[in-house]
């Protein structure tokens, strides 16, 4: 399963990590992926690429890629914007930024080695094989090109990372899950997960944010413009407070 | 409150015939209120308000001295001062680590005093007739908090007094809090040393009399 380089042609096998800072030969940073490796072409053909041109497709993802940044931004920043959580589905459903998912039947992604750095392709290759490749596909020696190129090469990070691939695709909601299978090398505002957006979402009303015990985010204005106020933080993060007078009623 | 404020104003009412104005002390966490609010309350009635600490958070309720009656060029002016814990928008339990202090006890001083800034802006809504916004002037004072803070008291058109405090420090800088907030009468002080406490006398009287 192969990537090939657009510009020179070259290929590179799945997972491989010297295509990761753009193709070693020619420089070129778009890759076409091949189902199998009979359908690689002797040479680049883009006027007769299989179904999907990279141009288009890439300028899709980008766009997938930046409505998810927007999103991000307007949780971050308004936060008045509940609609933008829906459209963020795909999106945030994907392990990894829209614009780099190998694992597609699509070209690779067109990326710049200056905003890739190593770290985040190595969690975008960790997701491609907890997402994509069957536990059985995965060759005896796979596991030490990651190893290799992660911090985390101890035997418990390996065993996590191969647990997730035995429950596939659908452990994929669950952070925990998720978390284990990423080597824990991606950071983790690059994808906002759609529990996490909604609780941002929530958070906006709030005039306490509860991060942990103990930490703490006050929103001011919410804190000065209710009538009631917070009279008890509980150890939970629930809290009491006192209405007023005229609540009763 | 409304019992509370029921009985203060039949009480204070026996003293004088015009109610006390409540001043409350605002600002940043770690500014000197406590040190303000007991200089204050020790200069003219000879208690103290609350305990200082160089640990931000040390005040967690609000406290209040009532009837603190200040001689003003032969006038008096009697007023209810009121100690607010620090204004902050971030309370971290780790903060207080560094202060050699266990872990449950920074959480529990972390949890007091997010509700102390809860009761601090609840006090500002309703409960205050003046302030005495307090900044350490050794620190920059623009920042979130201050702005936020003093354009509520400006959107309520409550008289405030900013106080440059710390002036024995070094590294005191009090044009920089009379650049941040231009719109305001600035004092230097050092509520610790007690200097220029005769200027802010006065202005107190003079402002919230």
């Amino acid at each position: 399963m192969p990537h090939q380089c657009t510009n020179c042609g070259q290929v590179f096998d799945d997972g491989s990590k010297e295509m990761l800072s753009g193709c070693p030969d020619c420089g070129g940073n778009k890759f076409q992926f091949h189902a199998s490796t009979e359908d690689v072409p002797a040479e680049p053909e883009p006027s007769a690429e299989p179904p999907d041109p990279p141009t288009p497709d890439s300028s899709v993802a980008r766009t997938v890629g930046n409505a998810a940044a927007t999103v991000r931004d307007l949780v971050g920043s308004s936060g008045s914007q509940s609609a933008g959580a829906p459209d963020d589905d795909p999106s945030s459903r994907d392990p990894a930024p829209a614009d780099s998912i190998p694992s597609e039947p699509a070209p690779a992604p067109d990326r710049t080695p200056a905003d890739a750095p190593a770290s985040r392709e190595d969690a975008a290759q960790a997701d491609a094989r907890s997402e994509v490749v069957n536990p059985d596909e995965i060759p005896a020696g796979s596991d030490s090109p990651t190893g290799t190129e992660t911090p985390a090469t101890d035997d418990t990070t390996a065993t996590e990372n191969v647990e997730s691939d035995a429950t596939g695709p659908s452990a994929t909601p669950d952070p925990a899950g998720d978390a284990g299978g990423r080597v824990a090398s991606e950071p983790s505002e690059d994808r906002p997960d759609l529990s996490e957006l909604r609780e941002e979402l929530n958070d906006q009303f709030e005039s306490i944010k509860v991060l942990s015990p103990g930490q703490y985010e006050l929103n001011l204005m919410e804190l000065y413009d209710r009538e009631e106020y917070i009279i008890a933080l509980q150890e939970d993060g629930r809290y009491t407070i006192q209405v007023p007078e005229n609540w009763h009623d | 409150m409304g019992l509370i404020t029921d009985i203060r104003d039949s009480i204070s009412s026996l003293f004088s015939a015009q109610d006390p104005k409540r001043i409350g002390i605002y600002g940043p966490p770690n500014a000197g209120k406590t040190t303000l609010a007991n200089r204050i309350a020790r200069d003219w009635t000879g208690d103290a308000i609350g305990p200082e600490s160089h640990i931000p958070h040390e005040t967690r309720r609000a406290r209040r001295k009532e009837n603190v009656e200040i001689e003003r060029n032969g006038k008096s002016v009697t007023i209810d001062v009121v100690d607010t814990p620090g204004v902050t928008t971030k309370v971290d339990y780790t903060e207080f680590l560094e202060h050699d202090m266990e872990k449950d006890d920074a959480v529990r001083r972390s949890r007091e005093a997010t509700e102390g800034v809860a009761e601090a802006m609840h006090w500002l809504r309703e409960d205050v007739d003046g302030v005495l916004y307090v900044l350490d002037s050794t620190e920059d004072p623009f920042t979130q908090v201050n702005t936020m803070l003093v354009g509520i008291i400006e959107s309520q058109d409550l008289p405030v007094l900013i106080l440059a405090n710390k002036t024995d420090l070094e590294d005191s800088n009090v044009r920089r809090i009379e650049n941040a907030f231009p719109q305001h009468e600035t004092l230097p002080l050092s509520a610790l040393e007690g200097d220029n406490m005769d200027e802010v006398y006065d202005k107190i009287a003079e402002y919230f009399g």
